[in-house]
């Protein structure tokens, strides 16, 4: 499988004997169809998605995983994705479906904490 | 599930189970593939309607390949850090899709087609994917002809109409597009694939 490097190129050659993607194009399909106002889908587009889609996965899990600060250096952590969202721009579109998670306790103690002030 | 017919199955559709989101926080339950049920709607009518588009997402095995090949061998990926990217994906296809499809509205036309995903990329940040994309698409669409061992006229870049989705597993209509646009069904037989100069072959294992 191709991978990015910090180039941002991408290795295509590695690639050449696999000619179908690796994600179900009857998927891709489905959630493309459910953007509104989409009527209909050429085969190449399809195609794109998928590939591009993959590309993406790859760049997404890679950028994370090098800026990986959790306390696992060698686990990809959810953290790491939602830090990779919020520095780069690119993926600034997925800062809303990332948002930071906090540990329940750590939320009802922040609760507590403020019901406390307005005493 | 509601015994609505017109909805196909929802755990083949990959939809998530419960899942809570705030503006500050997210709690999230425990989900194994496979114990995917409908997200919760009173009515069973229609199909589509009732699928959020964000509740649509690729297998989790698969998006976990690309990850994993994606990672240094010995580093390892948190299964919630794979639940996520498979939300993150679902966003990414809506969101070059939309993109693409205005661009297709603006132009008058109806079906989406190969430029109109090209130039998304590359109006959304992905410029990096155009060119590499262009090249697997060639490939594809050589890998597509050469399996059946019959020599096609090489189609037009914008085929213009969708296809069925099994029409992506390898059956080729036998027919020949002119350029007028007309399709005739005419055989073409070959004895052996084509050498294309100029065009590397591939490889099939």
């Amino acid at each position: 499988m191709s991978a990015n490097n910090a180039g941002g190129k991408v290795n295509v050659s590695h690639s050449l004997t696999n000619k179908n993607v690796s994600l179900p194009m009857s998927r891709v399909k489905l959630i493309m169809k459910s953007s509104p106002d989409v009527s209909s889908i050429n085969q190449d587009a399809l195609f794109l998605t998928t590939k591009a889609t993959e590309l993406f996965v790859q760049y997404l899990a890679q950028c994370s995983f090098k800026n990986g600060s959790g306390k696992e250096k060698n686990t990809l952590a959810y953290s790491d994705l939602a830090n990779a969202a919020e520095q780069s721009e690119t993926f600034q579109f997925l800062t809303d479906i990332l948002p930071k998670k906090i540990l329940a306790k750590d939320y009802l103690r922040s609760l507590e904490e403020r019901t406390e002030d307005s005493d | 599930m509601d015994g609505d017919s017109s909805t196909t199955d929802a755990s083949q559709l990959g939809i998530a189970g419960e899942y809570m989101q705030s503006s500050h926080f997210v709690l999230q339950s425990q989900d194994e593939d496979g114990e995917e049920g409908m997200n919760d709607h009173e009515d069973g009518n229609g199909s589509k309607d009732n699928l959020r588009e964000q509740d649509i997402y690729l297998p989790i095995a698969n998006v976990a390949r690309i990850m994993k090949n994606a990672v240094p061998p010995s580093g390892k990926i948190a299964k919630d850090a794979k639940e996520c990217v498979q939300e993150c994906v679902s966003e990414f296809i809506s969101f070059i899709t939309s993109e693409a499809s205005e661009r297709c509205h603006q132009e008058k036309r109806k079906t989406i087609n190969g430029e109109d995903i090209l130039f998304a990329m590359s109006t959304l940040g992905f410029d990096m994917y155009v060119e590499p994309l262009k090249l697997y698409l060639q490939k594809f669409r050589e890998a597509m002809k050469g399996e059946k061992g019959i020599t096609a006229v090489p189609v037009s870049e914008s085929i213009g109409e969708e296809l069925a989705d099994d029409s992506f597993a390898n059956q080729l209509p036998a027919g020949l597009i002119t350029t007028d646009g007309q399709t005739q069904n005419v055989m073409v037989y070959t004895t052996s694939y084509q050498q294309i100069p100029g065009v590397q072959q591939i490889q099939f294992s």
